[in-house]
């Protein structure tokens, strides 16, 4: 699986909801997220690719494509 | 006596906090306190910088213990508060409603001990990560702005998911309570309903009797539709709110519904109409005492009770 497949497959999981209704656009607000649900998903995903996420870079994250971005720009400079 | 890491952490004799309640938790009460051998927390809560460094001053004139400050992260008045706490450096400070982290580096840099209120684990992680000093694991029970996991469930899975101190919140009013939470592996306590109905409390004597006469099923939560849902004992103010809650009304109506009304229980005395924040445990307390004898009576039926549980229930062996 690539990274956008298993982010998108974590998020699914996560907060519930069928892959097929996350497009590149949904934002975690849309999916019914509030802060502390986007804060496990953030852990999750630490988890899954073995990084550490700052706040700082979580804050800017809040579409799915956001989230793929970011979670590739920071396996590439590893 | 019980001696845990928050003890040392804090410098204090007892690991006993009293929550930082908006209104409620002034220097008289905080000051109490903090002389009866716990850790006395000032609640910010909407208060200007300079009304919170006047109470800041009048606590100091009261007691030389060390004392908290509570900030309420969703306040309009954090920035000056915060700048007020960078200048007076209380010992303590305490978060609630939110991420403390951008503050915690100048804070920490400025000697304050940082203890976050956190309602769920993975915050409690990640402020470990960024050099919280303690956490308070805060139930569902207690009064106030809650989360949705109680403490008996919470508290433990936040002690498994941290080397840090965690203290328990939520429910706690006596001496069964203090030694559950120890048990559930917190290594102190806070309490916020237990200290309103203090004689030192400064709450009108209409907030604290409504309180004492409460019951088992007399709170209520409110405003789970705008994200920041709310316990508070029933009365004809959480009525509107269900009202308006059945009807679906936008969250800023209920915001509006919701303003000045904390206020107006604990200044004013008026139970009908004000916002009677209190936690669950409220029908658990019955009387109005010294701060120091809540603290004493406390610490006396932990220490009676945890030789009852050996000698009662528990033998060596299968037999």
């Amino acid at each position: 699986m690539d990274i956008a497949e298993r982010v998108r497959s974590i998020i699914a999981e996560r907060l519930n909801v069928n892959p097929e209704e996350i497009t590149l656009e949904t934002t975690f607000e849309d999916l019914g997220a509030d802060s502390l649900d986007v804060m496990d998903l953030i852990m999750e995903l630490e988890q899954e690719f073995d990084l550490e996420i700052p706040d700082e870079d979580a804050e800017n994250i809040r579409t799915i494509e956001d989230t793929i971005n970011y979670i590739r720009s920071r396996i590439q400079s590893q | 006596m019980f001696r845990t890491r928050i003890c040392e952490l804090l410098n204090i004799k007892y690991p006993i906090l009293q929550g930082g309640m908006a209104w409620v938790a002034t220097a008289e009460l905080a000051s109490a306190v903090s002389q009866a051998g716990g850790l006395g927390i000032i609640g910010a809560g909407n208060m200007p910088g300079e009304l919170l460094r006047e109470e800041i001053a009048k606590t100091r004139s009261l007691t030389d213990k060390p004392f908290g400050v509570n900030i309420m992260l969703l306040s309009d008045y954090v920035e000056e508060q915060m700048k007020v706490v960078l200048e007076e450096r209380p010992a303590v400070i305490t978060t609630g409603a939110g991420n403390p982290g951008p503050y915690l580096p100048v804070l920490k840099e400025r000697g304050i001990k940082v203890i976050p209120v956190v309602a769920s684990v993975s915050l409690a992680m990640r402020l470990e990560r960024i050099g919280a000093d303690a956490l308070i694991a805060e139930g569902s029970e207690s009064g106030g702005h809650i989360g949705e996991v109680s403490t008996m469930a919470l508290v433990p899975q936040v002690v498994d998911a941290v080397s840090l101190p965690v203290i328990a919140a939520g429910g706690i009013a006596d001496g069964r309570g203090f030694l559950a939470a120890l048990a559930l592996g917190a290594e102190g306590v806070q309490m916020g309903t237990r200290f309103v109905c203090s004689l030192e409390c400064t709450a009108h004597p209409a907030y604290k009797q409504a309180i004492v006469k409460a019951k088992d099923r007399d709170t209520v939560v409110t405003g789970r539709s705008t994200g920041h849902p709310v316990r508070c004992l029933r009365n004809k103010l959480t009525r509107q709110f269900e009202e308006l809650e059945n009807q679906c009304a936008p969250p800023e109506e209920l915001e509006e519904l919701g303003r000045g009304k904390l206020r107006l229980a604990v200044v004013e005395g008026d139970v009908e109409y004000g916002s009677l924040m209190a936690g669950e445990i409220s029908g658990l307390i019955k009387d109005i005492k010294p701060v120091k004898e809540i603290i004493e009576d406390i610490l006396r039926e932990a220490e009676e009770l945890l030789g009852l549980l050996n000698s009662r229930f528990y033998k060596k062996g299968d037999e």
